[in-house]
């Protein structure tokens, strides 16, 4: 039965996820109402007024198909099975609370993704077991400097990092600062566009591209250190 | 937003081929967005011209969409746990 109901889960996640991609700007403003503050009661919203039995129905149709992604979402951010579930829980709890600031057919996927990531930071990210080991602002200061930002290429070829498995692909992305893993997962897992990203994450788009830019030279970086561990040799070149 | 873009490094070696790049951060830059489905015509016709003629920047092409690729298909997804699934469920009904 549970197995049925993945199924389902599944094959709808894969009808959507295309039309999400190619349809970044439509629904925009309906991702939360007014600013971030999901927590508190939305007072100026127009609030739909659903039934009880809409709720449900907008509860398990629009938002139970997410449920997988959103569960590797949280999973990746806090690195932890049970973090993961209290962080998944509380955003459903939460999305149901305040169901009445979504609108139905909208994009709700990045409604969720917003829910659940700002939960991470409010609750999550200061208890969370992963180790302070980098400061992220000096990882961003350090990349916003113009050098970094004009010069920086990571010398590798695509034929080194073809043979990685899965593993050390993850491994590497949670080496990764947080904020960093995030826009990956977001845009390459996901599929998110930069504009949907913008809006779950609450920076500008010229952010989100160049936040981007840098998790992915970062990201190359780890992957170097794995491909040549497996003993490929990178040409030292410009 | 797929192209037909050269996927090997070894594509026709024209003599007029570049083996250096002088913009490789600005290239590197444009083939994300054409990679990510959010390149402009323009940026788009740029970096095509470039995968003609330019060895660096096919090379780094080819590296992004690996490196996207490894991360899109080659990465892990779990299922979320079905006895979460059914907490959620359960604490909603009690809710109202």
């Amino acid at each position: 039965m549970a197995d049925t109901k993945r199924q389902f889960t599944l094959t709808f996640m894969a009808t959507i996820h295309p039309v999400m991609s190619d349809t970044p700007t439509r629904d925009d403003d309906q991702l939360l109402p007014n600013g971030d503050a999901v927590e508190q009661t939305p007072a100026e919203t127009p609030a739909r007024r659903y039934t009880d039995e809409q709720k449900y129905q907008v509860f398990n149709k629009e938002f139970m198909p997410h449920i997988d992604s959103m569960y590797n979402f949280a999973f990746r951010l806090t690195m932890d099975e049970d973090d993961a579930n209290d962080l998944v829980q509380d955003t459903y709890l939460k999305a149901f609370r305040f169901i009445s600031s979504f609108e139905q057919g909208t994009n709700a996927k990045a409604w969720l993704f917003r829910i659940l990531k700002n939960s991470f930071i409010n609750d999550y990210r200061k208890k969370s077991k992963e180790p302070a080991k980098v400061d992220y602002q000096d990882v961003e200061t350090t990349y916003n400097s113009e050098d970094a930002e004009s010069e920086h290429t990571v010398d590798l070829r695509a034929e080194s990092v073809s043979d990685l498995i899965g593993d050390e692909v993850a491994n590497a992305l949670n080496s990764l600062p947080v904020d960093f893993r995030t826009v990956i997962i977001l845009c390459d897992i996901e599929g998110f566009t930069y504009e949907e990203m913008a809006k779950i994450l609450d920076i500008p788009i010229g952010t989100v591209r160049s936040r981007l830019h840098r998790a992915r030279n970062l990201l190359k970086e780890k992957l170097r250190d794995y491909a040549s561990s497996m003993g490929y040799k990178e040409e030292s070149g410009d | 937003m797929q192209t037909s873009l050269p996927t090997s490094s070894s594509s026709s070696a024209k003599p007029e081929m570049k083996e250096k790049c002088d913009h490789r951060a600005d290239c590197l830059k444009m083939i994300q967005l054409i990679l990510d489905g959010e390149a402009t015509d323009q940026q788009l016709a740029k970096v095509k011209a470039n995968l003609e003629s330019c060895q660096p920047c096919i090379e780094m092409y080819n590296l992004e969409r690996e490196v996207k690729e490894l991360l899109t298909k080659r990465m892990d997804k779990r299922c979320c746990p079905n006895q979460l699934v059914e907490t959620i469920k359960s604490k909603i009904l009690s809710f109202s």
